[in-house]
């Protein structure tokens, strides 16, 4: 049967009116006229009628399908992990074992992201101003098999101010460091208050916990460079604190095309959101 | 109240995420996961694609939990940013034509149909279904997964996708018949029997931009916000 069958009847019409949308409309006394004095329609509704009724107890039929394990696993690893823990050996800490098998290609971890820095420390890449070859090939080292090897590589001040930042104080300087990372040569992991710090820090915007993870920042980090367009950003401070009420880490950089501070969202560094970036504005 | 507590209501969940409790959201997706990976996969088609849209959507969510203003349910805010997603990987399907694959499974529109098998009995009608709905234009296929597939009532889904509520029911109306008249054609196919009606006409149904003039004066399609 195809709808040429009813050769003369506006079929989006008369389906409007046996799902009832023409209720209380001029369209639904016509309609009613036409089924009653037109042949052609009235066999239409008779026909059509029995059909959609067919058509609604099958689809009512179809099997509820619950969400993969592996998808379920994925959303549960993004909003309820735990933050990942900045010193060495802790238990918790997920492993590249435990959390990469089964995990769909296109479903990028902060474990994933991880392996992806410090492969791309390996290489020798550098986002942070200031770096040598010397200290690079030092991180490169220190970077082989732990991620949390590779935050003491970083130059730029983790605040944790909480702030509700809006466009007018988003260029304003915070005050509150948590945990400047170590000087530059400096390879040893975050001390253990400043790993408790760091849980702070995840603690008071629960919503930013992936990129606790030094890995997704660093990711984070590169998609703000790319969209920025305007060559390596240097990184002066990255604050865990809101814009306009919403949880976002505000990044103050500086690049070929001057100063600025972006606030982007949790999903800055990730495939989909790219840089997720809220707002920004050059700093002066 | 912790997040823990299964007592708590969605909404207090939201606010104890926005508050900073660190498991609350996770709960909260926990509690509905199924239904909204259910309604993304039905409306997208495709497992990936889906997986996508609502790792999106929530993340989404996640971040803008302190926008939400309680107008709504919380599960109605998050099917409503679920099916966006949805719709908006869509439209970019449709922006960006995906090369199609050897065995022209990808449309631009429609699920690319690698949804799982249905169980033996009832598995042939079952695929006639999803692949009758799996052609529907996407803002239909939208309605007919929430009314017909999920269950929501027709204020609800109104709601979810920020129409009217008589535009549900067109698109409703519209996406059964398209259906009724397609599973027509589709077991005439697979029966080897030719469909009946004239052949020589045109197999679509008139819908949306460019239909058949109806024969009432004043209709416009009765997709109103």
């Amino acid at each position: 049967m195809t709808g040429a069958e009813f050769s003369g009847v506006d079929i989006d019409l008369l389906a409007d009116y046996i799902g009832g949308a023409l209720e209380g409309t001029p369209d639904e006394s016509a309609v009613a006229t036409l089924i009653a004095e037109d042949p052609a329609w009235r066999e239409a509704f008779e026909t059509l009628g029995g059909q959609i009724s067919s058509v609604r107890a099958e689809l009512g039929r179809l099997e509820a399908e619950p969400m993969p394990a592996d998808v379920a696993a994925r959303l549960d690893g993004l909003f309820s992990a735990p933050p990942l823990t900045l010193v060495k050996g802790d238990p918790g800490a997920p492993t590249a074992t435990s959390t990469v098998s089964g995990r769909r290609r296109k479903w990028v971890t902060p474990i994933a992201i991880a392996a992806g820095f410090i492969a791309f420390v390996g290489f020798g890449v550098d986002y942070l101003s200031g770096r040598t070859a010397s200290q690079t090939d030092t991180a490169s080292t220190a970077a082989d098999g732990s991620a949390e090897s590779a935050i003491s590589m970083a130059g730029e001040t983790i605040l944790v101010t909480g702030t509700d930042y809006t466009r007018a104080t988003l260029a304003i300087t915070p005050a509150q460091p948590l945990a400047a990372a170590p000087s530059s040569g400096d390879t040893s992991a975050f001390g253990e208050s400043d790993a408790h710090r760091q849980d702070r820090a995840t603690a008071q915007e629960p919503a930013l916990v992936r990129l606790s993870a030094r890995a997704a920042l660093e990711e984070c980090f590169r998609m703000i460079e790319r969209d920025n367009a305007g060559g390596v950003i240097s990184v002066q401070t990255v604050d865990y604190a809101r814009f306009e009420g919403a949880p976002a880490l505000i990044v103050r950089f500086s690049a070929n095309n001057g100063a600025w501070a972006w606030a982007v969202g949790p999903g800055c560094g990730t495939p989909m959101s790219g840089a997720d970036a809220i707002d920004k504005v050059p700093v002066r | 109240m912790t997040s823990g507590d299964a007592t708590s209501s969605d909404a207090d969940l939201l606010r104890a995420h926005v508050d900073g409790d660190r498991d609350a959201f996770g709960e909260l997706v926990r509690r509905h996961r199924d239904r909204l990976w259910a309604v993304a996969l039905r409306t997208i088609g495709d497992r990936e694609e889906a997986a996508d849209a609502v790792q999106d959507a929530l993340l989404s969510a996640h971040r803008n939990a302190a926008r939400f203003r309680g107008d709504s349910a919380v599960t109605t805010w998050l099917h409503r940013i679920v099916v966006n997603a949805c719709l908006d990987r869509i439209r970019r399907r449709q922006a960006h034509p995906t090369v199609p694959l050897p065995d022209g499974s990808r449309s631009d529109d429609r699920p690319s149909g690698v949804e799982p098998a249905a169980p033996v009995t009832d598995h042939e009608t079952a695929l006639l279904v999803r692949q009758a709905l799996a052609d529907l234009p996407a803002d239909q296929r939208a309605a007919i997964v929430l009314v017909d597939v999920q269950g929501y009532p027709v204020a609800e889904a109104a709601e979810i996708l920020e129409v009217a509520v008589g535009t549900i029911k067109s698109r409703c109306a519209r996406g059964r018949a398209r259906m009724a008249l397609a599973l027509g054609e589709l077991r005439g196919r697979d029966t080897g029997h030719p469909p009946a009606g004239n052949q020589d006409a045109a197999e679509t149904v008139p819908s949306g931009p460019g239909a058949a003039q109806p024969r009432t004066g004043g209709h416009d399609g009765r997709d109103q916000r």
